[in-house]
């Protein structure tokens, strides 16, 4: 029996057929099973995987046919209408109200903290969700090789794209686009916002998808000290009440000096001990040549934190998976 | 990294309280994660004396021991182990006592008394495993008579009542000095402001006795990869003492595991200064370069050059690797691991111990590339200073000779092609404080800087110390000036601001409003990963091609970049339907990337802001969440047959229509197609659309749909209009509409129903419609005129006729 004479008569059949899938029951089909013991060792491994592969594509080409057959059954609608002809009033579509419907809370506090930021007087974008090595990390004093991206655990595309591990990728181009202002004496203060990638395995407290948002201030006589101003009157705005502050030294290449910013527990979470919210610095001089603004000029100083971390303590939440899972159990907790 | 707090203890005057002195480590050097207390692990260790040993009945191996605790009385206890005698000292685990191996792992094995081959055994004698200190399980632990008496306890005699920080290594990237506990204590003797002990070695190089007998010749390639290199060859003692060393404990109690004299030797200097050696059996060394003494090179290694390694792989090396080779000849990959040519055996004589320091770069590619994550690379990673190398080679001779008998029959040999100085700064005071916002003046800021080594001159110019590698420019500087007197100490303020009006975020408001729109119409607002699976792409007909791929992803679920919001949404509603949903309204705004639209000016991939909703219905119900969704923005929505575009091919044909403002066309709204509807096992009719937001944003009209009222009385009439079968619903609409509004009049115009009847050539539309005059209440015959007027103008334009 000739598999390939074989092959192409059961495919044209397939093709043909008023009923696709009947060619799948085919005697022929049979019957090339029925060779596969008669063969020895080394050739039967090989034909099986060909008839395996025969099957496949003829159950593909009986799924395309009677996906048309199914779309061929469909009758034109006029589009531009508000429904369909001979439509009885009760089967019209209609859109009830029924408060079922929730907003995301990942997505509501953003809001929340970009609306803060934009009170105090800063501009807010949104982080791009694919970017290149230089905006992710060379134009933020990561020269290639530097073993702090080895902490950023990014993925990457075959392309060399990389899906940004934190929403700092925007800052060169906060900078950049703000270099006429400072020319002219005035400030940059920007916030960027939104999703981040970091290539972890997912458990109750990993998430490889999250959000960040982070700020940059510069300025020809800014302070460290201005920078934990700044972002304890953010906390105390964000979590309405007076908090205390304190730092940890910490080392991300584009600050000098970083530092991870701590609050004390605020009373809504129970309030006590302290939590570190995000990580700070003063800009790294690199960073700012990078982007066409003179270091012994201009100073600034940068920060950034994750936003499901606020969420999670803020409603008790206690599996981060929760978020990305499209729950509505879960989602419509958040009327 | 684990720090010894009675390390710490020895090297700096400490003089605060532990959970005082986590909290400043805390806010001046970096994180500890976690602090343990390791006594309680041992507190039931106990030193005793084999006082008889007999062999047990029966069994060819148990021994039947009375052992002395130190009260004279007499314990029994089975040993199993062979080299059990009657007056060693050994280590006794009583009954009752957790076994130190398994504690704190939550599996603890309490010991207790117990019958062994009809011997009732109390407790056991412990090995260097049991007692979580090495992986050697031959023989018990013997103790040195000279050192420990019985009843003595295990814990205070070999400095085991410790306390372990656990530090964060991550903040301490740029710190190589810091990954040697000796480092550690001096940063943070320097916070306290109290005294290092700088231990002798330092101070000045360690003397050893040696003979020339043996010489090394080293060559380095290239000294951007290995800025030096040294060596030293010693000869083994015939045998090494069988009694526990402190130097097998020390090691133990900071993490690593016991081996051998020479290894935990090597492993207690690294732990202590951060830097890393290498040992290499000496003879085969010399056999592997074949030419009767040693000739080391070091050199980048060669693309597909091949080593076997230390423990039994070989490795392709890579040009970006680094080799130490024997001339030539690979037999280690620099920095990682030894090769098996060069290995140490039990017939080992002589050893050849490298201190050397490679490129970090190189270091941390060779780290990846063949996935070896050592203690001694994770320093070489950071980058360690060179002049570090002389002071611990010299070190480990002169300890070794000492304590193990090893004997150097070589002097060292150094290779250091090119000195590396740290190079002064120059700042002010005043630098310091406009960064810092501080008021420091210059005795307080020389104080702080000479405290942990650095050279001071004038006002100022500044030296680091040689072990520290970080620093290089002014903020460098200023940043140890804050750090070390305290961050925390600096007067948090806000700064004066220039009065700009922030640029609004346009992209941002919109989504806000969009998000209380649609949770106002009961849909629930969702978010899906960026990547899906090629099973997903197939499924809507995407090609995988179109997508960005991930390289690295861990799951095959998330290899490309999506393409649309849309089908995740159609995944997610299967999945609801599956918890026993109905009704269901998903949405999601996120960004998409659809690989074959190209770059941008930026040349990063074009970047789509889109909006896609899926619901339970049919088209026209998708449509009509579109419509109410616009409307609030005051955009008026054309629907018309498109070709699907490739993304799109989810949609049926025959049920789907491009959505256009003006002529702008910004997104797609459509029924999934019966066959999509079964790949995801959707039992009811499902249908969505997919906006892209940029295109939209551009088209919001402010106020737009705002009509004056009329305060005359108005007309309502209902006119049903007989059309072609194939006449499209919005064009009547259109013309009706524009008819009443030439007219000036106030209008508003209802579809009240389709009907199609036998004849299957027309249908009829009927529309309700309210019409008012700005000017007056309209008689009859005006309001005759005017809807006379609409029909006329239907007939003409469309052929519709008045029924």
């Amino acid at each position: 029996m000739d598999l390939e004479k074989t092959k192409s008569e059961l495919l044209k059949r397939a093709r043909e057929l008023d009923a696709p899938r009947e060619v799948l029951k085919a005697p022929e089909l049979r019957e090339l099973y029925k060779l596969i013991p008669t063969l020895t060792d080394e050739k039967r491994a090989e034909f099986g995987q060909k008839i395996n592969a025969l099957k496949v594509e003829l159950e593909a080409v009986v799924a395309a046919r009677e996906a048309e057959a199914l779309s061929a059954a469909v009758e034109p609608i006029d589009v531009t209408a508000p429904w369909g002809v001979n439509v009885e009033p009760a089967d019209r579509p209609q859109i009830v109200a029924t408060g079922r419907g929730s907003r995301h809370p990942l997505m509501t506090e953003l809001e929340r903290v970009v609306d803060i930021y934009q009170k105090m007087g800063f501009d807010a974008v949104e982080s791009r969700q694919l970017d290149d090595d230089y905006h992710m990390f060379e134009s933020l004093n990561f020269p290639a090789g530097h073993p702090a991206r080895d902490s950023f655990d990014t993925f990457r595309t075959e392309e060399g794209f990389i899906p940004p591990a934190h929403t700092s990728t925007m800052q060169n181009r906060i900078l950049v686009a703000g270099r006429d202002k400072l020319a002219a004496g005035g400030q940059i203060a920007a916030v960027s916002y939104g999703r981040c990638f970091r290539n972890e395995d997912l458990d109750a407290t990993h998430e490889h998808t999250f959000y960040q948002c982070e700020g940059v201030f510069v300025s020809a006589e800014v302070t460290l000290g201005q920078m934990l101003g700044v972002l304890q009157k953010f906390f105390e705005a964000y979590y309405s009440q007076k908090l205390n502050i304190k730092t940890q030294p910490a080392y991300f290449p584009f600050v000098e000096p970083g530092l991870e910013f701590l609050i004390e527990k605020p009373k809504s979470l129970g309030g006590s001990g302290w939590m570190e919210v995000m990580g700070c610095g003063m800009i790294h001089p690199n960073v700012l040549s990078a982007a066409g603004i003179d270091p012994t000029k201009y100073r600034g100083f940068a920060w950034g934190g994750g936003i499901d971390r606020l969420v999670m303590l803020k409603y008790g939440i206690d599996d981060i998976r929760y978020f990305e899972s499209g729950k509505l159990a879960f989602l419509k907790e958040f009327k | 990294m684990i720090i010894s707090l009675n390390w710490l203890k020895k090297y700096a005057d400490i003089g605060v309280p532990t959970d005082e002195l986590v909290e400043l480590i805390g806010s001046r050097l970096v994180e500890v994660e976690e602090v343990i207390d390791l006594a309680p692990r041992y507190k039931d260790c106990v030193i005793v004396k084999v006082e008889q040993c007999d062999k047990v009945e029966g069994s060819d191996h148990l021994s039947l021991c009375q052992v002395n605790a130190g009260s004279g009385d007499l314990v029994q206890v089975v040993c199993g182990a062979n080299n059990v005698y009657a007056g060693m000292l050994a280590v006794w685990l009583p009954p009752k006592s957790v076994v130190p191996e398994t504690y704190g792992t939550g599996d603890e094995f309490v010991l207790e008394s117990r019958k062994l081959m009809g011997q009732v055994s109390n407790g056991m004698l412990a090995s260097m495993r049991e007692l979580g200190l090495g992986d050697d399980h031959d023989g018990i632990v013997e103790i040195d008579p000279e050192s420990a008496k019985p009843g003595d306890s295990f814990a205070e005699k070999f400095a085991l009542n410790d306390t372990l920080l656990d530090i964060e290594n991550k903040s301490l990237t740029h710190r190589p000095d810091c990954f040697g506990n000796v480092g550690f204590a001096r940063e943070v003797a320097g916070i306290l402001g109290s005294k290092f002990n700088e231990p002798p070695y330092f101070a000045e190089l360690s003397k050893f006795s040696h003979d020339d007998q043996e010489k090394i010749e080293i060559e380095i390639a290239d000294a951007e990869l290995c800025p030096r290199y040294q060596a030293v060859i010693m000869e083994l003692p015939e045998s090494y003492p069988r009694y526990l060393t402190p130097i097998a404990v020390d090691v133990a109690r900071v993490g690593m595991r016991a081996i051998d004299p020479v290894v935990d030797s090597a492993n207690l200097l690294m732990l202590l200064t951060g830097q890393p050696l290498h040992t290499f059996d000496y003879d085969k060394f010399v056999k592997v370069g074949g030419l009767g003494a040693a000739k080391v090179i070091v050199r980048a290694a060669k693309e597909g050059e091949k080593l076997e390694l230390l423990d039994g792989k070989t490795i392709e090396l890579d040009s970006k690797d680094i080799v130490i080779t024997s001339n030539d000849v690979p037999v280690a990959l620099a920095g990682a691991m030894g090769g098996a040519n060069t290995a140490i055996d039990k017939s080992t004589k002589r050893i050849l111990v490298e201190s050397a320091t490679f490129n970090l770069y190189s270091m941390r590619g060779t780290q990846f590339r063949h996935g070896i994550f050592s203690e001694a690379i994770t320093r070489f990673t950071k980058g360690q200073p060179p002049a570090l190398t002389n002071f611990v080679i010299c070190k480990f001779a002169e300890m070794t000779s000492k304590i193990f008998g090893l004997k150097a029959v070589s002097k060292v040999f150094d290779a250091y092609p090119v000195e590396i100085v740290n190079q002064p700064i120059q700042l002010t005071v005043d630098d310091v404080n406009k960064l810092l916002g501080s008021g420091f003046d210059i005795k307080q800021v020389r104080a702080t800087l000479e405290n942990v080594g650095f050279a001071v001159h004038g006002e100022f110019k500044v030296t680091a110390p040689w072990w520290r590698t970080d620093i290089h420019i002014e903020e460098d500087v200023i940043e140890e000036v804050g750090r070390l007197t305290g961050f925390d100490n600096i007067l948090a303020k806000l700064p004066m601001r220039s009065f700009e009006m922030p640029t609004p975020d346009d992209l941002g408001d919109m989504k806000a409003k969009i998000r209380r729109v649609l949770s106002d119409m009961s849909a629930n607002e969702v978010l899906t990963y960026s990547f899906v699976g090629e099973r997903l792409l197939k499924k809507v007909g995407q090609d995988p091609a179109n997508s960005y791929k991930i390289i690295n992803s861990t799951s095959p679920e998330l290899q490309y970049v999506r393409q649309q919001l849309a089908p995740s949404l159609l995944e997610k509603v299967y999945k609801n339907t599956k918890a026993g949903y109905s009704g269901i309204a998903l949405f999601e705004m996120n960004q998409v990337f659809v690989k074959n639209e190209g770059m941008n000016g930026e040349n990063v991939p074009i970047q789509h802001d889109n909006l896609a909703l899926a619901v339970q219905g049919d088209f026209y119900l998708a449509k009509l969440f579109l419509n109410n969704l616009t409307d609030k923005f005051g955009i008026k929505l054309d629907y018309r047959n498109t070709e699907l575009g490739t993304t799109e091919t989810f949609y049926e044909p025959k049920h789907s229509a491009g959505v256009f403002v003006d002529d702008l066309q910004v997104g797609i709204v459509g029924g999934v197609a019966a066959g999509v509807k079964n790949n995801f096992k959707l039992a009811v009719d499902t249908s969505a659309f997919e906006i892209e937001l940029g295109l939209l944003l551009g088209k919001v009209k402010v106020g737009a749909g705002y009509k004056n009222q009329s305060g005359f009385q108005g007309v309502e009439r209902d006119m049903t209009f007989k059309v072609a079968v194939d006449m499209a619903f919005a064009k009547l609409e259109t013309t009706v509409k524009k008819t009443l509004q030439a007219d000036g009049l106030q209008s508003e115009i209802a579809p009240l129903d389709i009907y199609q009847g036998d004849d299957s050539a027309t249908k009829n539309i009927t529309f309700r419609i309210k019409f008012a005059s700005y000017d007056k209440t309209l008689n009859g015959q005006e309001i005759a005129g005017i809807v006379n007027k609409v029909a006329s103008a239907a007939r003409k334009e469309l052929n519709a006729e008045i029924i």
